[in-house]
């Protein structure tokens, strides 16, 4: 376990704080963040409620996003309140002993609110490092991003995001690394040897969760974005075809974070098009199974 | 109704972006949600419009800046205007 007061970065962002991080990266570059806790918030304050979610596979707990001052207030069900403040940044969390679980959920809509407001754009994806270069990995439905990215993380190429991936949309557009962590489902875990990472957590819960070696994990400096690949299932071989920027964007679109505001819906829009301008999106038909996972990373380094 | 008098402007509530050459745009509604693909001549209409001007101007301009313009021109434009403003892309200004 990575424990001291300034224990490295993640998104971009050096992190500034007394708690214990399991999933940090190296270096110490970039906009400092604070984090603390507890947060005092009493689940009667209100305020206008931007998002509001009851549990899915991506969210497996209820929750919503309401607007304050400054920045906003997230509720997560049995966890209760993280406050984000996007433009200083700091984010103060709920008490818990689980600090695990509570500091992946830092990284998720905390951690991307922060870097919305930096300018970058959040897609639901996994990212990982092919020669120097990002591969996004989005799965328009359940199919296996996770899997893939434990796949190339075990075939030695550097995971940059497991499930959330910051895109910075500059001239090239760049992947910022996100947590060095990986969830993966029990039967996927007794099936794919995962070498260089750690379990971490003692709650026991649908996902191993795992903490990659530090050695590994690299910094947060962004990394040319390659290609997106989209997941498709296919019953047997590989194909891989360019998807259309205009169909691409539909893709993408799915694929982002947005608040529900005219404004943010225009960022994400302009975003996200300039992403399937510059960048070429694949759709990868392949096999859904295990066996097939180390000749899908070969197909991916050569392909895509 | 479109007819070569009538004054358009963008709806601001509309966002466009440009894809790579040949491959035209895109314009998203922010209230509906809903995006839409144009070709290149739309995506050039959609400049023209820009300002704001009556559908007579905008075919003479485009007419200026399309090599060999086809003699349905007229046609097509204010075909492809018809259909932006059933969708809310463009406004009427009176």
């Amino acid at each position: 376990m990575i424990r001291n007061s300034s224990p490295g970065t993640c998104f971009g962002f050096a992190v500034r704080s007394a708690l214990p991080f399991h999933y940090l990266r190296g270096g110490g570059d970039g906009q400092t963040i604070d984090i603390s806790a507890p947060s005092a918030v009493s689940d009667d304050q209100h305020g206008e409620v931007l998002l509001e979610w009851t549990p899915s596979s991506r969210f497996p707990l209820a929750g919503s996003l309401v607007r304050a001052d400054p920045g906003y207030r997230l509720w997560i069900e049995t966890w209760g309140w993280f406050l984000i403040d996007p433009e200083t940044p700091h984010v103060t969390l709920p008490d818990t002993p689980n600090v695990v679980r509570r500091e992946e959920r830092l990284w998720s809509i905390p951690a991307m609110l922060c870097f919305l407001a930096r300018g970058d754009t959040a897609l639901h994806a996994a990212a990982v490092e092919v020669d120097g270069r990002a591969v996004v990995f989005g799965a328009p439905g359940s199919f296996g991003k996770t899997t893939l990215a434990a796949a190339f993380h075990a075939a030695g190429h550097r995971l940059l995001s497991e499930d959330t991936t910051c895109v910075r949309t500059s001239e090239t557009p760049l992947v910022v690394p996100g947590p060095a962590m990986l969830r993966i489902r029990h039967d996927v875990a007794q099936q794919l040897e995962i070498p260089h990472a750690t379990p971490v957590g003692t709650v026991a819960d649908d996902r191993v969760h795992l903490a990659l070696d530090p050695a590994l994990r690299g910094d947060c400096n962004p990394v040319p974005l390659r290609a997106i690949v989209l997941l498709r299932r296919a019953d047997r071989g590989f194909r891989i075809e360019p998807v259309p920027s205009d169909r691409a964007i539909r893709d993408l679109w799915s694929l982002s974070f947005r608040l529900p505001t005219d404004a943010d819906r225009a960022r994400c829009f302009t975003a996200v098009a300039d992403i399937a301008r510059s960048v070429p999106v694949w759709n990868l038909h392949r096999p859904l199974t295990m066996r097939d996972l180390p000749a899908t990373v070969e197909y991916v380094v050569q392909h895509a | 109704m479109i007819s070569p008098e009538t004054r358009l402007c963008r709806n601001p509530q509309v966002v466009a972006r440009e894809l790579g050459e040949s491959e035209g745009g895109v314009l998203l509604h922010l209230a509906s949600g809903r995006y839409h693909g144009i070709n290149t001549v739309g995506l050039t209409i959609w400049g023209l419009i820009e300002e704001g001007c009556t559908v007579a101007d905008l075919i003479d301009r485009l007419r200026d800046l399309v090599e060999d313009p086809p003699p349905s021109l007229e046609t097509d434009v204010l075909e492809f205007l018809m259909i932006v403003h059933e969708r809310d892309l463009v406004i009427v200004e009176q």
